[in-house]
């Protein structure tokens, strides 16, 4: 029985969904986001959560995501009420003198990236008091504009120190969402701090620094940023491998401070412990370059032949006529619509890949990354009071933040 | 065979074996939840109050009306699931229910949000010409004044080929502006720049400002074909179709934000959704600006269809990006070509020209081109459609 285990056994977390059961899934909400004009994506977000969520075990029993699509939906068009105006203002931004749409712009820009902040709270709140645990719900507390200011104030100070402030932002952050977050009655505690992540961020910063400069000297050197205009392909090489090692830098950083602040969440006696590998999650990354490549050459075939049939005067004479094809796209409605419905394709395939390679990469590796100690101690934990928070997450769906 | 399960009570975080029963009664029945050890019953849940909760394959869970929020009974393995679903025929009930209000959900979100885009498909271009009567005049003069700002920016500064007012090729084109604006109440007045430029091309901004680059006018093989493409530019001013597409396009932007939820607006997607409605809409104003240059021609001596053959010879030139720049603009085909042949054939006799031969001499030498050099009446007659 789960109630008569030793103290302080570990408990491991498992994850038992599989990556094809999460594609059918994918596969079947984009078919029917055609017919919905869209609006099937709050119920296909719904299914996603409850995939991941009911397939995350900690010790024998599975996360439960009770929100549901209505939520989401009605959180999306409150948003709007939101974004109408600013739109407004952007249009209006947009036909002003240009001195005068750039200072808007960017100061609607300023605004977006606070309100990005409150929206990502209010996400991470709609989500934590929609997951059950063994009968219990999860809340979060705290304000969200005090989140949103804190989350600004710290990213312009990482701005004008370029990016040293960093650690201590990440530290900060991380403390807020955890020291304010319940499972029941009981509160979390964070006991991580910038020191931890200091040494591994600045020997990053130095590395990516050097590399960078490296690949820009030498790609200058061989000519790709010439005076005339005239760009030598082969200096671009350098670039591509300075940029390629910058970001296999960055993801190894990633995963020290996933492992690091994770491994730093107490829940009463219970300690997680976290251990991400640099490698596996850059072996995400590349699982996911390979299937994009592989998904992007079978729709480009299939692109060329279809149109091939439905705009084949463009490509008489073996080759291929721009000019008629224009033509062609506004004047027939089947090469309109296949070139649509490509589109739509691209943009599937994308989605598609991308969610089944990183989505669910970074979840699968945390997950089975995570151990849990003294998760028996958790037994005494009571239920809270129902939460009336919120209608769906609202801003953060238009803004587009926050995965899972 | 027991149906084993794993049960918790939704007010405390324990967990406990426990052991599933089913007792019939009458019509309904209960379940039975009791401790898998000691064998005590826990919980007797009505049949009624039960429901499934969404859950992972290969597992059951059960909550039931009147319990604590998260009280679940959870049941794994497919036999296990089969014969509770079996015994309890009102969870797949329950079930087919719920699906049913998600689809109806989903159905009238489906239908509210495709009488928008119906309403938006049909109503924008009647709306736009609206909300452009209320937009104050010296806003979209300012705005024009911006646009060409950053048009010069982008094509390279416009340099006017005549910048003295009083020659006779300006007075000529004044002259000309304001016979094709007589009688339509436009607000503004209009300003008709000949530029030089290697872009066969020509526009009209919002607040009255007409640019005629200059080698479209090198391309033009007779008067009635410049004064064609000028009076549809003209029709543009006086439709106000600038502002109104500025208006429309802003509107479709805002639509397709809201069908792939990206209310930023910036990505790709909505850049092109956006480009393809608003093509649509492009295209009346075409039309539109087609029947004011025949309208026009009711009133001075030019065939409008001179308009179409300038537009096909420009686009049949064999540089592509030439041929682009004027064709994303000015959609052309053979409809619009014989809608303007058809509306310049019933035309009064005795109308003045809109050119006199020395005035159309002295337009055709304002950007330094070859003077009158294809402007013989012959020249006419074999270009045109007549």
């Amino acid at each position: 029985m789960a109630m008569q285990q030793g103290p302080g056994r570990p408990v491991p977390v498992v994850f038992t969904g599989t990556r094809r059961e999460l594609a059918g899934l994918l596969l079947r909400g984009y078919v029917l986001l055609l017919p919905t004009i869209g609006l099937y994506r709050f119920w296909l977000l719904t299914w996603k959560r409850r995939f991941y969520w009911s397939n995350t075990e900690i010790d024998g029993d599975g996360l439960e995501y009770t929100g549901n699509a209505l939520q989401l939906l009605v959180g999306f068009l409150m948003a709007l009420a939101v974004f109408l105006p600013l739109y407004a203002l952007f249009f209006y931004l947009s036909t002003q003198s240009r001195d005068a749409a750039i200072l808007g712009y960017g100061g609607i820009g300023i605004v977006l990236w606070f309100l990005a902040g409150y929206a990502i709270y209010r996400a991470r709140d709609f989500r934590l008091s929609r997951t059950l645990w063994r009968g219990i719900r999860f809340d979060q507390t705290g304000n969200s504009w005090a989140y949103a200011l804190r989350r600004f104030g710290w990213s312009l100070l990482t701005v004008a120190t370029l990016g040293l402030a960093y650690p201590f932002m990440a530290a900060s952050l991380w403390r807020y969402r955890y020291v304010h977050c319940w499972y029941g009655d009981l509160r979390f505690d964070f006991t991580g701090s910038w020191k931890q992540l200091a040494a591994p961020f600045y020997l990053t910063y130095l590395l990516m620094a050097v590399i960078g400069a490296i690949a820009v000297g030498s790609g200058i050197a061989m000519g790709a940023l010439p005076v005339d205009g005239q760009v030598e392909p082969r200096g671009l090489v350098p670039m591509a491998i300075g940029a390629l090692l910058i970001g296999m830098l960055a993801l190894r950083y990633q995963a020290r401070e996933l492992s690091a602040m994770y491994s730093s969440v107490r829940l009463g006696g219970a300690v997680v412990t976290v251990k991400v590998a640099g490698r596996s999650l850059i072996w995400q990354y590349m699982l996911c370059a390979l299937a994009l490549l592989a998904a992007f050459a079978v729709l480009a075939t299939g692109g060329f032949a279809v149109l091939s049939v439905v705009a084949h005067q463009a490509f008489e004479g073996g080759g291929f006529d721009a000019e008629i094809f224009v033509q062609q796209m506004q004047s027939s409605l089947v090469t309109l619509i296949a070139i649509i419905f490509g589109y739509l394709l691209v943009l599937g395939a994308f989605n598609l890949v991308t969610e089944l390679f990183v989505g669910l990469g970074y979840w699968r590796l945390i997950a089975r990354g995570a151990t849990i100690a003294g998760g028996d101690t958790l037994g005494g934990v009571r239920a809270r009071a129902e939460d009336k928070a919120l209608a769906g997450e609202g801003l953060a769906d238009a803004l587009n933040v926050g995965a899972y | 065979m027991r149906i084993l399960g794993r049960f918790y009570d939704g007010k405390v975080a324990a967990v406990r074996d426990v052991d599933l029963h089913y007792l019939a009664e009458y019509e309904t029945g209960t379940l039975l939840i009791s401790d898998a050890v000691e064998g005590s019953v826990i919980a007797r849940w009505a049949a009624d109050d039960l429901y499934a909760v969404p859950s992972r394959r290969n597992e059951l869970r059960l909550a039931a009306n009147g319990e604590a929020e998260g009280a679940r009974v959870v049941v794994q393995g497919g036999q296990s699931i089969a014969r509770i679903k079996a015994t309890l025929p009102v969870l797949a009930n329950r079930q087919r229910r719920e699906a049913g209000r998600q689809l109806r959900i989903a159905v009238t979100a489906t239908l509210a949000l495709g009488a928008v885009i119906a309403a938006y498909l049909y109503g924008v271009p009647l709306l736009a010409s609206r909300i452009v009567g209320l937009v104050p005049t010296a806003w979209e003069q300012r705005l024009g004044a911006t646009l060409a700002d950053q048009m010069q920016s982008s094509i390279g500064g416009f340099v006017l080929c005549d910048p003295d007012p009083d020659s006779l090729a300006s007075r000529a084109l004044t002259r000309f502006g304001q016979a094709a604006l007589a009688g339509s109440n436009t607000p503004f007045s209009l300003d008709i720049n000949v530029v030089r430029s290697d872009i066969p091309n020509a526009f009209a901004l919002p607040g009255g400002q007409v640019f005629f680059l200059s080698a479209l006018l090198d391309q033009a093989q007779s008067p009635d074909e410049f004064a064609g493409v000028l009076a549809h530019e003209v029709g543009h001013v006086a439709h106000r179709h600038g502002m109104e597409q500025l208006i429309s396009s802003a509107g479709t932007g805002a639509l397709i934000g809201f069908i792939l939820g990206d209310m930023t607006g910036l990505s790709l997607a909505a850049g092109l959704g956006s480009a393809i409605i608003d093509a649509r809409f492009s295209r009346d104003a075409e039309r539109q600006a087609d029947i004011f240059a025949a309208q026009l021609a009711q009133r001075l001596d030019f065939d409008p269809s001179g308009l179409a053959d300038l537009l096909m010879r420009v686009g049949s030139d064999d540089d592509l990006s030439r041929a682009l720049a004027l064709l994303s603009s000015h959609p052309l085909t053979n409809d619009r070509k014989s809608a303007l042949a058809l509306m310049g054939q019933q035309r009064p006799t005795g109308l003045e020209p809109p050119f006199s031969p020395a005035e159309w001499r002295a337009i055709k030498a304002m950007c330094g081109g070859r003077a009158g050099q294809r402007s013989t009446p012959n020249d006419i007659g074999q270009s045109g459609a007549k």
